[in-house]
């Protein structure tokens, strides 16, 4: 089997592993951010559920709430397509280290901008969504783009759920031919071409927001 | 057929029998992280062709899928007749694979030791090996110990990855319950929540260390 065999092989596989990404996108970005700013904005008992219901999707081994969720959720009667599932789990999963990340970017602000708010008569839905949230999104943007990268990343599991997706095409053709060699270094250098672009843009971004901090934090 | 307690229940002892190996592949990943990460970082460190050919090697991990890596080893490994275990496939993959992270958090430990400590080590006359261990090392480890942590937690989650090899940590055994009974939900669920539960605990572990840590020392 050619080299370009192999690549057009795993190609096929773009497809699913893009919509998986973008499916998860559109779970994990509401997610995150409804929840972190619901975690930053409540007390009490509300704020225990809020931080239960984070937990839950961040603490679990993604790998297992895949499988749980695949297997399990038919048995109590609720048949989802494996697409779903896998943008689901995998986007919630993101969602929940991103909902961190936004309540971290909005506790991190200097008080005084909420009480210039305040002292101006905005509302405190106001304050948040044109004061609180915009600063505490841009200061965070380096690491949203650094979950991309592992969202990304994640839906190589989508192979273990039927899923065709590139790491799927790259064990199929395995099969076919024996030269794991060329087709598994393939697939790492396939997603390594999806990944480091993000990753670059992760960086242009951290300069940006933060010329101060040299750390360098991209992917 | 809905989701049965009992059953449930029943498959608790054996996937909790598995524990010890899921913190064993756990404790020699890290371990194996740690050690593979420190020397990429020391060796990024002076920079030159070296130093650029390992931050590409630290960048690539970063960007490419921690599946993808188990399989490239499990797979690659025997066309060369190199015949390992999957346990020493699998450690040995998640080991690679966080050395990418940790070596960033070597750096950051390294970076926020204070530059005439390096100084200092080497007017005293001390070779760079020596300045290395003696001098950066301990300073270091007090700086790393809460990130090293967390990512403890990190690969105590990607520890079900090596169900995919045959292992038999706890989802290994999940698994091998579930194709003896065809009843997938309950014991995927029950090493979820096994999972879930493992981790909650000791990130709230590390936690606790970050705060002792983080209290001033006596000078």
């Amino acid at each position: 089997m050619s080299m370009l065999d192999i690549w057009l092989g795993i190609l096929q596989g773009f497809r699913v592993t893009a919509s998986v990404t973008l499916y998860g996108l559109v779970f994990a970005i509401p997610f995150g951010l409804v929840f972190g700013v619901a975690q930053y904005l409540t007390t009490g008992l509300a704020r225990v559920i809020v931080t239960a219901v984070i937990e839950f999707w961040r603490s679990s081994a993604v790998i297992i709430l895949l499988f749980v969720f695949y297997y399990a959720m038919p048995v109590i009667g609720v048949t989802l397509p494996a697409m779903a599932v896998g943008a689901m789990v995998l986007g919630l999963n993101v969602g929940g280290y991103a909902s961190q990340a936004v309540r971290a970017g909005l506790q991190a602000l200097d008080r005084g901008q909420k009480e210039a708010g305040q002292a101006l008569g905005l509302s405190r839905q106001a304050i948040l969504l044109r004061i609180e949230l915009p600063q505490a999104l841009v200061a965070m943007s380096p690491t949203f783009i650094n979950l991309v990268i592992q969202l990304v990343k994640a839906t190589s599991l989508v192979s273990l759920i039927t899923l065709t997706d590139m790491t799927f095409r790259a064990k199929e053709i395995a099969q076919i031919a024996y030269e794991p060699v060329p087709i598994y270094l393939s697939l790492l250098l396939a997603y390594f071409v999806a990944c480091y672009p993000i990753a670059l843009v992760g960086r242009w971004l951290e300069r940006r927001v933060n010329p101060a901090r040299e750390a360098r934090h991209g992917l | 057929m809905g989701f049965d307690i009992d059953f449930a229940l029943s498959t608790v002892p054996a996937i909790l029998g598995a524990i010890g190996m899921t913190l064993l592949v756990a404790l020699a990943s890290c371990l194996g992280a740690a050690t593979f990460g420190f020397c990429l970082e020391i060796l990024r460190r002076p920079g030159g062709i070296l130093g650029l050919v390992v931050r590409f090697l630290i960048d690539f991990i970063r960007a490419t899928p921690v599946l993808v890596w188990l399989y490239c080893l499990y797979f690659i490994l025997p066309f060369y007749g190199l015949r390992l275990s999957a346990l020493t496939v699998g450690i040995t993959g998640l080991s690679l694979y966080y050395s990418g992270y940790l070596a960033e958090v070597f750096k950051a430990g390294i970076d926020a030791i204070a530059k005439g400590q390096q100084e200092a080590a080497r007017a005293l006359g001390l070779g760079r090996l020596d300045s290395i261990i003696f001098v950066i090392a301990p300073q270091m480890l007090r700086n790393i110990a809460a990130p090293m942590g967390n990512y403890f937690v990190s690969i105590l989650k990607a520890t079900p990855y090596l169900a995919v090899l045959a292992v038999p940590e706890m989802l290994g055994q999940a698994f091998d319950i579930a194709s003896e009974t065809y009843r997938y939900a309950e014991p995927l669920t029950v090493a979820g929540l096994i999972f879930l539960a493992l981790a909650l605990a000791i990130a709230q572990a590390v936690k606790w260390l970050e705060r002792r840590l983080s209290a001033p020392t006596s000078r």
